[in-house]
């Protein structure tokens, strides 16, 4: 018998793991800076219910970011933190992931390949995806745009200001009204908030 | 073509033809399981399928554990959670379905329960999150050629006090032999006939053109597809007609094969919200829908849909159409296989010949965006998209 070889990931998969951490960060902020300055990501996270942990990771478990969605607020977590995940998508593997990540590919196609885990309702998860479209948006450039997103970006405020905007980390929306809730026969009823007003708020 | 990459499983014993389900009991031996529960609904029982089933168990030493009856339309946590309870109070060590979907999915469910011991299924709920070495022994007899659902790996469960419907997606779900008996099939009235039978062709249709088709799943779609097209005309012909019933649910198990592993697009996704949304049958939605998904998708998916001209119309149909038009005929052959069945068996061919209206349209696409089968249709489309599907199929 052989014996034991002793091989670790090499630096390039440890490099990869490192670039991955970072853009799940600026993706995490992003997500938050979006949720303020466009309507679409606003109308998306405001059908979520209240208490949503989401996080997205790389098996076997880091890195990873967090968002949680509470009380009218989206807040960027980060890499640490306790928070128990009500929707966690981990990528198979780093080299599942990476693409995705450095916008040579579509978020989809991890998805529909395979190549992603997803633990939780599987609504909230197509909302999720629709929100990184038009976050990715915001900080690829077109011509990155033109080839990993489904359709042409649309931009509600320039890239320089969601670039400005990745320095907040949370996001006041306001308690969703009962109509905001989602008609969806699979997306969970947002009970308890039927007598607030759906304010929106625009603090960085 | 061959996707960048893809992954593909199909676990289930096939057990096909006549007696089929008399070799359930050397299954049973096989896996070294003595004490299966039945789980099947009252309907089954009045028509008299069960019998067949416990006559061959009798005959093969089998002892029954217990009969479970009680699951409804809608499977739901409430009779996943009863139904493993009495898997463990009658001490049975497999379970064997007898039935439609609906009993497929809650046995689906019930497996969840004891394999993993989960209190909750909220927390097995998603994508490929099951872990666990073997689940229990799991043999399916579906009663209807259309779902699949005895060879895929979706299970689909209501959490009514949460006003909420739970998917699971996993290989670990996948039956672990099915079972093809004509004899389960030839009362079934022709109507549910041919909405079934819709059901398997979207299956197809929809995982050889969807993102994730791949070779393999190819193959088990083609195959489907020769399938419903020489034998549902026979079977609408003739319900007592024992070899196209079960060519039938051969089709029904192929296509159940291809779309678990390369999965189905905004036919299905459309369709699941009309289920959810009004209440359409299934395979109502899907026969009426596909041939609308088609028109939508037909700039990405052309090249896949003129291949299948050749399954969808025959040899002879696929050789004398020029290649530029073989997309548009496979549409018109779907449009055509629609309003057969409609003459047949009565089948709808608009959505509001099922009870939905223009004002419930926009609801349903909204929900059909939150399908998760939206990911893997070839053609993105936008939540103004579906609604205009959906309004020219009203
Ligand atoms: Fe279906």
């Amino acid at each position: 018998m052989a014996s034991l070889m002793q091989v670790g990931p090499g630096p390039a998969k440890r490099a990869k793991r490192l670039v991955a951490g970072v853009v799940f960060g600026v993706l995490g902020r992003g997500t938050v800076a979006c949720a303020r300055l466009d309507e679409r990501v606003r109308t998306e996270v405001m059908t979520w219910p209240d208490g949503t942990v989401i996080t997205l990771s790389i098996s076997p478990g880091s890195p990873r970011t967090t968002i949680r969605w509470e009380g009218g607020r989206l807040k960027a977590l980060g890499s640490k933190t306790d928070a128990e995940s009500t929707l966690l998508v981990s990528f198979k593997s780093v080299e599942d992931a990476f693409p995705a990540l450095i916008g040579m590919k579509s978020v989809l196609q991890p998805f529909a390949e395979h190549r992603a885990t997803v633990k939780g309702d599987l609504a909230l998860a197509m909302s999720l995806v629709r929100c990184l479209h038009i976050v990715e948006g915001y900080l690829f450039p077109d011509i990155m745009n033109r080839r990993i997103l489904p359709l042409p970006a649309k931009r509600e405020v320039g890239h320089l200001r969601a670039y400005v905007a990745l320095l907040g980390t949370s996001a006041d929306l306001g308690v969703p009204s009962a109509a905001s809730a989602p008609s969806a026969a699979s997306a969970v009823a947002s009970s308890g908030t039927s007598e607030a007003s759906g304010t929106k708020g625009d603090t960085a | 073509m061959i996707p960048s990459y893809y992954e593909f499983s199909n676990r289930a014993k096939v057990l096909s033809g006549e007696a089929a389900i008399d070799h359930i009991p050397f299954e049973l031996k096989v896996m070294e399981c003595a004490r299966p529960i039945i789980v099947t609904n009252k309907q089954l029982i009045e028509l008299g399928l069960l019998k067949v089933v416990l006559r061959a168990l009798a005959e093969g030493g089998v002892q029954v554990g217990a009969i479970y009856d009680d699951v409804p339309v809608d499977s739901s946590v409430a009779v996943v959670n009863d139904l493993a309870a009495v898997y463990r109070d009658q001490g049975c060590d497999a379970i064997l379905a007898v039935g439609g979907g609906s009993v497929l999915d809650t046995a689906k469910g019930a497996n969840i329960v004891l394999t993993t011991g989960s209190e909750d299924l909220n927390e097995q709920m998603g994508n490929e999150i099951i872990v666990a070495r073997a689940m229990v022994p799991f043999i399916a007899v579906p009663t209807t050629a259309g779902t699949g659902s005895e060879v895929t790996g979706a299970a689909v469960i209501k959490d009514i006090e949460r006003h909420t419907k739970m998917g699971f997606v996993s290989y670990a779900l996948v039956p672990d032999v099915a079972v093809l008996d004509p004899r389960m099939t030839v009362g079934l009235p022709p109507r549910l006939t041919a909405s079934t039978g819709m059901d398997a062709l979207t299956h197809a249709v929809e995982a050889f053109s969807c993102r994730q088709a791949n070779p393999l799943s190819d193959a088990y779609a083609r195959a489907a597809i020769d399938l419903v097209r020489e034998y549902l005309p026979l079977v609408l012909e003739d319900g007592r007609n024992a070899s196209a019933r079960l060519a039938m649910a051969n089709a029904a198990l192929l296509a159940g094969v291809s779309f678990s592993n390369s999965m189905v697009g905004i036919v299905h996704a459309m369709g699941h919200s009309c289920g959810g949304q009004c209440s359409v049958a299934h395979g109502d939605a899907m026969g009426i829908l596909l041939p609308h998904g088609m028109e939508f998708n037909v700039d990405h998916a052309g090249p896949r849909y003129a291949e299948l001209l050749l399954h969808l119309a025959g040899p002879e149909v696929y050789a004398s159409t020029p290649a530029a038009d073989r997309a548009a005929a496979a549409i018109e052959t779907v449009r055509a296989m629609l309003q057969f069945t409609h003459e047949r068996a009565g089948m709808p061919t608009k959505l509001s010949e099922v009870g939905v209206t223009l004002e419930q349209l926009p609801g349903i696409a909204t929900a059909a965006m939150n399908d998760g089968s939206m990911t893997f249709n070839p053609r993105y489309a936008e939540e103004s998209d579906v609604l205009q599907i959906l309004k020219a199929a009203l």
